[in-house]
């Protein structure tokens, strides 16, 4: 009986442990993006996005609804969702990835990072290889992120008309705030 | 005992599949996460279907000018190769400021030839959207209302039982209510349902002051630019009064519009077939007496330009 106390109490710990300490989740993560064209030069943010780090795998996540991204002009912005990202048909950017090393969630500090994973925009994977900094401050993580994607490569076409106006390569920026996830969950 | 072994068993399935959900895929913690309540973007592409209006307003601070034309008999006694197929002749011409003053409500002020009773005619009106559909469908439909007044600058009439002979300045003055539903279906249908009222402060003998009438409209996308669109107007107008008119031998037709509408940036262009002569529904509805069949329709182009002012200084708030 006492073994099987033993036994029990150790498997809990075990549960709350997966849950808890090792992965830090995020609801509020702010994303924007650059397009430098010589006609134009646009710029779109949102802070709507979700994340999620495992310190010990290294595993990351990243999700965004793209109809949350706001634009100065919002003609532009109904331009965005209508005729480029067509996000009625593909609502959510996603990313699914791998850190290049485990972080000591224990020691404060900043970390430079490689990601590994693969990113879904448009309805279009593509691997993606970028480099970004997690920083360690008093149990809270903070990762950075900036990297370029080529429209093209995600199946959204620009018109000739308006090839002055949008930028071939879009200039991509990912700034997230996580807290240990059984935190969050409460 | 036999419970606490049960309770060990459970467990561990569920420190295991904790464990490789919590650590392998991070994808599940947001499973249940949707986009919300989203509004709709793009029902349609303007402000304006054909004739009449769509549900959308302008956003904040974008200002709209707009340049409508209806040209002459397609066919029938005026058209023909005469004519180059109505080219030459302008039934109706309106030139158009509107401007957003928030996300929901636009105002603007315009200047219509004018086709029916009443020509030189200048127009004021207001838009606003009450409710947006949601992607997640929490709302099913949008609805705005429209309203505008309008005043004509012709000289008055000699005629005293002219709709055109001016007792008082109201006499100049007619006005449209209107409320628009509209659903975007998918990404390829749009449809609009649109109860309207019309009031002339001055009509001829045994003409309407006041007119219901009912909208339809819709828009099928070809492409991420281009669609085909349609509008249809029945306005109720009653008996005694179409067989009063019926017996000077002018009839009242629904009028009907179709076309394709391009859009290429911030511009929005219309190029239509209507039987209506009018562009402003203070006349087309209750004035259309052109008929599609005895060959009384008219190309017409609606051109839509907008442009975003103080774009920036909205954005850094």
């Amino acid at each position: 009986m006492k073994k099987q106390i033993i036994l029990f109490t150790v498997l809990l710990l075990g549960v709350l442990h997966a849950f808890g300490q090792d992965v830090y989740s995020c609801r509020n993560a702010n994303l924007s993006f650059f397009s430098s064209a010589p006609l134009e030069d646009i710029e779109a943010k949102t802070d709507k996005g979700v994340a999620a780090i495992n310190a010990k795998t290294g595993a990351i996540y990243f999700k965004v609804p793209v109809n949350t991204f706001q634009f100065k002009k919002k003609l532009m912005q109904e331009h965005f969702n209508e005729n480029y990202l067509e996000t009625e048909k593909y609502p959510w950017a996603e990313f699914k990835g791998k850190l290049s090393g485990p972080i000591d969630c224990t020691k404060n500090g900043t970390y430079d990072v490689t990601v590994d994973g693969n990113m879904t925009i448009h309805g279009v994977q593509k691997a993606y290889t970028e480099k970004g900094t997690v920083t360690v401050n008093n149990g809270q993580l903070t990762a950075t992120c900036k990297f370029n994607v080529k429209l093209e490569d995600h199946k959204i076409k620009i018109p000739t008309l308006v090839i002055k106006n949008i930028a071939e390569v879009v200039e991509v920026t990912v700034n997230a705030t996580y807290i240990a996830a059984a935190t969050a969950a409460k | 005992m036999k419970t606490m072994r049960l309770l060990c068993v459970l467990l561990m399935c569920c420190s295991l599949s904790m464990t490789s959900r919590a650590q392998d895929d991070l994808s599940n913690m947001f499973k249940d996460s949707t986009t919300g309540h989203q509004p709709v973007t793009g029902t349609f592409k303007s402000t304006r279907i054909i004739m009449g209006h769509s549900n959308e307003t302008l956003k904040k601070h974008e200002l709209d000018f707009r340049v409508a034309h209806r040209f002459g008999d397609a066919g029938g006694e005026f058209g023909g190769g005469k004519t180059a197929f109505g080219l030459d002749n302008s039934s109706d011409i309106r030139i158009a400021f509107e401007y957003g003053i928030s996300d929901n409500l636009m105002v603007g002020i315009s200047r219509a030839k004018g086709s029916g009773d009443l020509t030189q005619i200048f127009e004021g009106l207001a838009k606003y959207r009450i409710l947006k559909q949601t992607t997640d469908d929490h709302m099913p439909f949008s609805l705005s209302v429209f309203g505008n007044v309008t005043v004509s600058s012709m000289t008055s009439s000699d005629d005293l039982t002219a709709a055109s002979h001016f007792d008082e300045f109201t006499d100049r003055m007619t006005y449209v209510g209107q409320a628009i539903i509209a659903r975007k279906f998918g990404n390829w249908l749009s449809l609009t349902l649109s109860p309207t009222y019309v009031h002339r402060n001055r009509v001829g003998y045994m003409d309407m002051n006041n007119m219901f009438a009912l909208g339809g409209s819709g828009r099928i996308k070809l492409s991420k630019r281009l669609a085909f669109i349609a509008e249809y107007y029945v306005p109720f107008r009653d008996q005694t009064s179409k067989d009063y008119y019926k017996s000077l031998g002018v009839k009242f037709f629904n009028p009907l519009g179709a076309g394709l509408e391009i859009e290429t940036g911030g511009h929005v262009f219309s190029v239509n077939f209507t039987n209506s002569t009018a562009i402003l529904e203070n006349q087309f509805i209750p004035e259309t007496r052109s008929s599609w069949l005895q060959g009384q329709f008219r190309w017409g182009f609606n051109i839509s330009r907008r442009f975003s002012l103080f774009g920036k200084k909205d954005w850094k708030k």
